[in-house]
């Protein structure tokens, strides 16, 4: 697949998010609401993943996010729109703290490590009863932006996947492409070529924190509640990374093709099997890996080599 | 005037010494030969003044300023360059851009500015067709591309570790040739670890003999290669 498919395909998907409210009912705006968060974390967690760093922090983020958002909104008294900018903010400046320590580390180590921070937000939340409302969670009283109408909710996580279009659009057009695709292939060699390796990756790390913090303000302000429950849910974890894997990484279009396949999907197994959605994502994380390491693009990409080989041999004779 | 210089510099990695208090320097212009038997030290000392990894003791210099202590991407800005005996390419990038990154990163350019230089360097190198993977170039351009990625730092001292190496007798002949040509335009200072003593002997105009991580001998190659000491070291002391 080439670039002008590759943009296409992103400009298709754009467009019909875009024409959907017109003709879809509730339900069905619903569902989309649900593809395009999880598409938007697909991206954010693709885009650090060019560095070479695989992060299983996404649940820690959004529950992150969630909980300033809803916090600022009930303890606080911010206005809605102003919560979901702060979630964005508050993610980006924890992401900035830990950042200093544990973009020091590699592979396994970085991977383990995103996981537990994300389990030890959840702790802390769960603790801090009288704050936060512990394992009960917490709602806002005054009710959910534009309350409730699933319309003006479906334009506001449009939006949110917008930001994340954009930022990941920014990372492919700038030096962030060079810079992290220099420091996945080869970090002693990136430093030859003057790569400040630990700025790039402290800046790909928050800023990819930030959306996702802003994501978990959408989740809530468009659910009205929090709990450690469901806001740091696995699903937030594992669905990203299945639909970038699916899709093909390292890349903008790769997500958003897994994104509409496996939301699609996982909206119909959430409706079928409620509790053992999860165990289908597993599976086809495993699928994917062991047979199509490069995602859809990946098949794509060598079906359209192989076709132009086949023309190449064709001239020749 | 004298543009990198060592003094005492010294690597232990646990009980083995792989520098061991080597003083040199290099001047402007000049071609360095970096010469010595497996395991004597020399992609070390390399990686030691190119700050891929840093010393036990000793001092690095230059142009007059420390940078004992100073991380490799600083020292690629400030006019440091190498290459890579094993060679990786960045996948995913095509030939251009692979030669963009040095000007990017090491001279702050635009990236716009950056694909203007890489174009220039590609030319000045001999390579073509720009936009090709590099996983599909023959092993000639590969090392082309490695060098012309390393001039995209706009270094005042690059160091090549067996550039040469895997190369036939007519493409030696041929990169040789290169490499003086943009030694002496640019009038850099150019350290050549090499095996194949041909190469020395007609590229550098000076060598430095390790053995065993020690400096044992100093001089133009005719001189050196005649030293009792060196023939023991290729020898293994059976002369």
């Amino acid at each position: 697949m080439n670039r002008s498919t590759s943009r296409i395909i992103t400009m298709a998907a754009i467009a019909i998010m875009m024409v959907l409210p017109a003709f879809a009912g509730d339900y069905p705006l619903q569902v989309a609401r649900n593809v395009m968060m999880y598409m938007a974390l697909a991206i954010t967690w693709d885009m650090l993943l060019r560095s070479g760093q695989i992060s299983f922090g996404l649940a820690g983020l959004v529950g992150l996010g969630s909980y300033a958002t809803i916090l600022a909104v009930v303890r606080g008294g911010m206005p809605d729109w102003l919560s979901i900018l702060f979630a964005g903010l508050f993610s980006g400046l924890v992401a900035f703290g830990i950042g200093f320590f544990i973009l020091r580390l590699r592979h396994t180590y970085f991977s383990i490590v995103t996981l537990a921070l994300g389990e030890i937000f959840r702790i802390i939340i769960h603790n801090l009863h009288d704050f936060t409302g512990g394992p009960e969670g917490i709602v806002i009283q005054q009710g959910v932006m534009f309350g409730g109408k699933s319309g003006p909710l479906y334009w506001l996580t449009l939006a949110g996947l917008g930001v994340a279009l954009a930022a990941s659009y920014w990372f492919e057009k700038s030096k962030f492409h060079f810079a992290l695709t220099a420091i996945r292939n080869n970090e002693v060699s990136a430093k030859t070529s003057g790569v400040n390796i630990f700025r790039w990756l402290l800046a790909t790390f928050v800023i990819t924190s930030a959306i996702q913090g802003m994501i978990g303000g959408i989740f809530v302000q468009s659910y009205g509640f929090a709990s450690p429950d469901s806001v740091f849910s696995a699903d937030f974890t594992l669905l990203p990374m299945a639909m970038a894997l699916l899709g093909g990484i390292h890349s903008t279009v790769g997500p958003i093709l897994g994104g509409i396949l496996l939301g699609l999907v996982s909206e119909w197994l959430k409706l079928q099997i409620p509790y053992g959605h999860l165990v289908v994502y597993g599976l086809m994380i495993i699928v994917v890996i062991l047979f199509m390491p490069s995602g859809l693009l990946g098949i794509a990409r060598k079906a359209g080599s192989r076709k132009s080989t086949d023309e190449n041999q064709r001239r020749a004779v | 005037m004298s543009k990198l210089t060592t003094t005492d510099l010294t690597r232990r990695f646990m009980g083995l010494v792989a520098v061991n208090k080597v003083s040199f320097s290099m001047d402007e212009g000049e071609i360095l030969g970096i010469i010595g038997p497996n395991g004597a030290g020399k992609t070390t000392f390399i990686n030691l003044v190119s700050g891929i990894i840093m010393p036990t003791e000793g001092k690095i210099e230059y142009k007059g300023r420390d940078i004992t202590y100073m991380p490799a991407h600083e020292r690629a800005r400030i006019g440091i360059a190498r290459t890579y005996q094993l060679i990786h390419p960045l996948e995913n990038l095509s030939l251009l851009e692979n030669v963009m990154v040095g000007s990017i990163f090491a001279r702050g350019k635009s990236l716009k500015a950056a694909r203007k230089q890489a174009e220039k360097l590609c030319a000045e190198l001999g390579l073509e067709n720009l936009d090709r993977d590099p996983s599909r170039l023959t092993i000639l351009e590969v090392k082309r591309m490695e060098i012309a990625k390393a001039l995209s730092n706009e270094p005042e001292v690059l160091f090549l570790d067996e550039v040469m190496a895997g190369l036939n007798a007519d493409e030696t002949k041929d990169l040789i040739a290169t490499v003086q040509k943009i030694a002496k335009e640019r009038k850099l200072a150019v350290g050549v670890v090499e095996h194949v003593m041909g190469v020395i002997r007609e590229l550098t105009h000076r060598v430095i003999v390790l053995e065993a991580g020690e400096l044992i001998a100093e001089g133009p190659y005719e001189e050196v290669s005649k030293n009792t000491r060196v023939i023991e070291a290729y020898l293994g002391g059976a002369a």
